[in-house]
């Protein structure tokens, strides 16, 4: 399944800077392009797109929201086991592992460590077994 | 549909320098799984008999686990496979780390690499691209700075799988690492891949792993994890030699849950066997020709658990593991930090050589990770060595002037570093104890300790005839990461294979001795499920909690969509053991030179220690086993019709 471009698009090139994986292919000012095999339906793109011009994997159009209010993980170290699936879902490698909690919980635990780079894809918090990772 | 596999693998003739994809049917999923039983099924076909193992013609498999990042816990296992320099048959080596997802997030179940690279290169893979880039300028460099260059070049984001010099070299005890000392450390496949002059693999991919029904996925994982995290407070390190003592002296004893390991093994890692192992007769020490005499609490009481982990800074978890049984821990010298030395590193470089220096067991485990050398062959061919000069067999001529004695702490640290450079008599030793007693002669054989040539772990059969059995039965001899009558205990199989026996809760220790049906019955069991963990990518000692807390047959189901029983699950096991022993056969490996060495066997017995008067009475084991498969008793083959 992927994400496709539609005629709105006015070639900003702004979804093209922030997919992930590379999938997305166009000249300035002309309509971009995604290439099927590659998407992993992040949804940036769909967020980015100012024209409304990104249509999702079911054929909706992606609504534009200002990257500011974009969701993030927030990590609820109680529940989580420090197993590394959130750090190694994301796709821009922007979750960390902490230093050792104490000496009591000798473990590391995930944290935004470049909150800049989250694309808001929320692969962390829907690959993670126990919902010790949630979107908001 | 998501079947949880993606479906394809990546073909790379490094010969040739050309790279290709090629579908993989689902049937051969179904039949075979994923990672170790896909790799089975394609290496028996398309490896030809009589191929040189350091030649063009074996091929080098890197392969992920069909349950790897579909939502289930203890299943970031990868495994490299490939024919076996040592024994001249099948090869594989198990690693945890950070390797196994990033295979399935370039879109792969699994990477092949056939022929030889005229020059040294390695592989990239990022979305949508791979490439075989120059690694000349990487040569030589050890496993750990390689990582770090490699992981830096790709804007550090990258998971990484190299050679150090010892797989550069050749050596047949040579492994493969991933996340700075992480080792794919068997059956001599680092010297596969170095002969191929493929110096790394390097994965930067973003492909989503998806699983039939992730809803169930989770809810398995979640009950899972409850058992996992269950774990109450605290006895201290030294107590566990005491535990030991008493499972020595006791008579009866008792069938294990894996949840007391589990709480272990949560607590310290496997340094928690440092000194229970000795004191209950697991650990070889002094060559095999020692016990707990020799290495008593007081000598291993410097490696107790909470002496290990005083220098962890940090715990380590491999991908998808709740449980986090590694560790990083500072070091002092040249290298700041090293993964926490393993249970068979610390016995292998220590009890074994009766080396009493604990920091140099630090200082050796970084050297041996960076290497990426096996510490297991590495310490049990130091041993050996150790022995053959004590004997007046070596003179300190031929030992380079170094004086091999027991515990010369210093003399095993040079040996070492002569054995990964492949300098002066480190050359006669870096292949491990069985080839280096070929070339010393002498009479020295009975002195190495191996099975097929695989130099043996730190698990004595004459404690627990299951490891021996396995030692000597298996296609990979000399392993002891498939099956013991502790790990049968363990992974309480009984409770989902309905035909299988529940072994008495209490029973005396003579029993362990004796060679009856039921001991291959047990073992058969081991070999199938681990050959089912190894097509999931599942950890051994998430295994050990016991088939009703670790859904491994549920969460196959799950990530699939397939309906099969626990039966049918264990039928694809016995299949991928057929097909890997079928593999020696066609390359001319005759399974009953497998045999352990006889001293592991008590050939002579102990006199004294926890194994004291103790021997594995195999052959008979041996031909039960053999046929419960339905191979020819005697020689261990597989008949024609059970070759499908």
């Amino acid at each position: 399944m992927s994400y496709t471009i539609s005629d709105l698009c006015n070639g900003c090139g702004a979804c093209m800077r922030l997919c992930p994986v590379d999938a997305i292919t166009g000249e300035k000012k002309e309509k971009h392009h995604i290439v099927e095999e590659l998407c992993i339906e992040c949804g940036a793109c769909g967020r980015i797109c100012p024209e409304g011009a990104v249509i999702n994997s079911e054929g909706q159009v992606c609504s534009t929201i200002k990257r500011s209010q974009w969701n993030k993980p927030r990590f609820d170290e109680k529940l989580c086991s420090s197993c590394n699936i959130c750090i190694d879902a994301c796709p821009v490698n922007c979750i960390g592992l902490s230093e050792a909690r104490s000496a009591k919980d000798p473990h590391g635990y995930p944290y935004l460590r470049e909150e800049k780079a989250c694309i808001g894809c929320g692969f962390c918090a829907d690959e993670c077994p126990i919902d010790a990772v949630v979107m908001a | 549909m998501n079947r949880g596999y993606m479906g394809k693998i990546l073909n790379v003739d490094l010969g040739a320098g050309t790279i290709g994809e090629e579908v993989i049917s689902n049937e051969i999923y179904e039949t075979y799984l994923s990672g170790m039983g896909l790799s089975a099924a394609l290496l028996y076909k398309r490896i030809p008999a009589g191929a040189d193992p350091l030649g063009p013609d074996n091929i080098l498999g890197f392969v992920s686990g069909l349950l790897t990042g579909t939502g289930s816990f203890f299943t970031g296992r990868w495994m490299v496979v490939g024919k076996s320099p040592i024994t001249g048959g099948w090869g594989d080596a198990n690693c945890g780390g950070n390797f196994s997802p990033a295979i399935k997030r370039c879109g792969y179940d699994g990477i092949f690499f056939t022929g030889i690279s005229e020059k040294p290169v390695y592989l990239s893979l990022k979305n949508g691209s791979a490439e075989l880039c120059d690694a000349r300028y990487l040569w030589g460099k050890d496993a750990v700075e390689t990582e770090e260059i490699l992981i830096d070049e790709a804007g550090g984001d990258a998971k990484v799988a190299c050679i150090g010099p010892a797989g550069e070299n050749l050596s047949y005890i040579a492994g493969i690492s991933n996340d700075k000392g992480r080792l794919a450390a068997r059956s001599g496949l680092g010297a596969v891949m170095g002969s191929k002059r493929l110096k790394a693999v390097v994965l930067s991919g973003a492909t989503r792993i998806r699983a039939a029904d992730s809803d169930e996925m989770k809810k398995l994982s979640k009950q899972c994890n409850k058992w996992v995290q269950f774990q109450p407070p605290f006895v201290s390190g030294p107590a566990t030699a005491k535990v030991g003592a008493l499972l020595r002296v006791m008579p009866t004893q008792m069938a294990q849950d894996g949840m007391l390991f589990k709480i272990i093994l949560k607590k310290w890692g496997t340094a928690c066997m440092n000194q229970m192992s000795i004191e209950m007769g697991d650990s070889p020490i002094k060559n095999w020709m020692g016990s707990n005499k020799n290495f008593g609490s007081k000598k291993s009481f410097a490696t107790n658990p909470d002496a290990i982990i005083a220098r962890e800074h940090i715990k380590y978890h491999c991908y998808s593991c709740p449980l986090g049984c590694g560790g990083v821990c500072s070091l002092e010298g040249e290298y700041s930090e090293t993964h926490k030395p393993e249970y068979e590193t610390v016995l292998a470089l220590g009890g074994l050589c009766m080396n009493e220096d604990v920091e140099s067991l630090f200082a050796l485990n970084e050297a041996l990770n960076r290497a990426g050398m096996d510490s297991i062959s590495a310490g049990s061919t130091v041993a050996f060595a150790i022995e053959c000069f004590e004997r007046g067999i070596l003179t300190k001529e031929e030992t380079d002037g170094l004086e091999l004695t027991w515990g010369n702490t210093e003399a095993i640290k040079i040996l070492i570093q002569k054995m990964i450079t492949r300098e002066g008599v480190g050359d006669l030793f870096a292949d491990g104890s069985k080839f280096a007693a070929k070339k010393i002669g002498n009479g020295s054989a009975q002195f190495a300790m191996h099975a097929g040539g695989q130099d043996l772990p730190m698990h004595d059969g004459r404690n627990d005839p299951g490891f021996a059995l396995h030692y000597s039965v298996e296609p990979t001899p000399g392993r002891h990461t498939i099956g013991a009558q502790l790990y049968y205990e363990m992974f309480q199989l009984w409770k989902r294979v309905q035909a299988l026996p529940k072994p008495a809760i209490f029973y005396h220790k003579n029993r362990k001795y004796e060679a009856d049906e039921e001991k291959a019955i047990w073992a058969a069991a081991c070999s199938k499920y681990v050959n089912v963990m190894n097509g999931a990518g599942l950890c051994l000692f998430g295994a050990f909690l016991g088939s009703k807390r670790l859904p491994l047959f549920d969460w196959l189901n799950a990530a699939t969509g397939w309906d099969k029983t626990p039966e049918e699950y264990m039928e694809i096991g016995e299949r991928i053991q057929t097909l890997r022993q079928a593999f020696n056969v066609k390359h001319g490996v005759k399974p009953t030179t497998f045999v352990v060495s006889d001293r592991a066997l008590g050939r002579e017995p102990l006199t004294e220690g926890a194994n004291g008067h103790r021997s594995v009475d195999i052959e008979p084991m041996m031909r039960d086993y053999w046929r419960l498969f339905g191979w020819d008793e005697n020689s261990g083959k597989p008949t024609e019709d059970v070759i499908r």
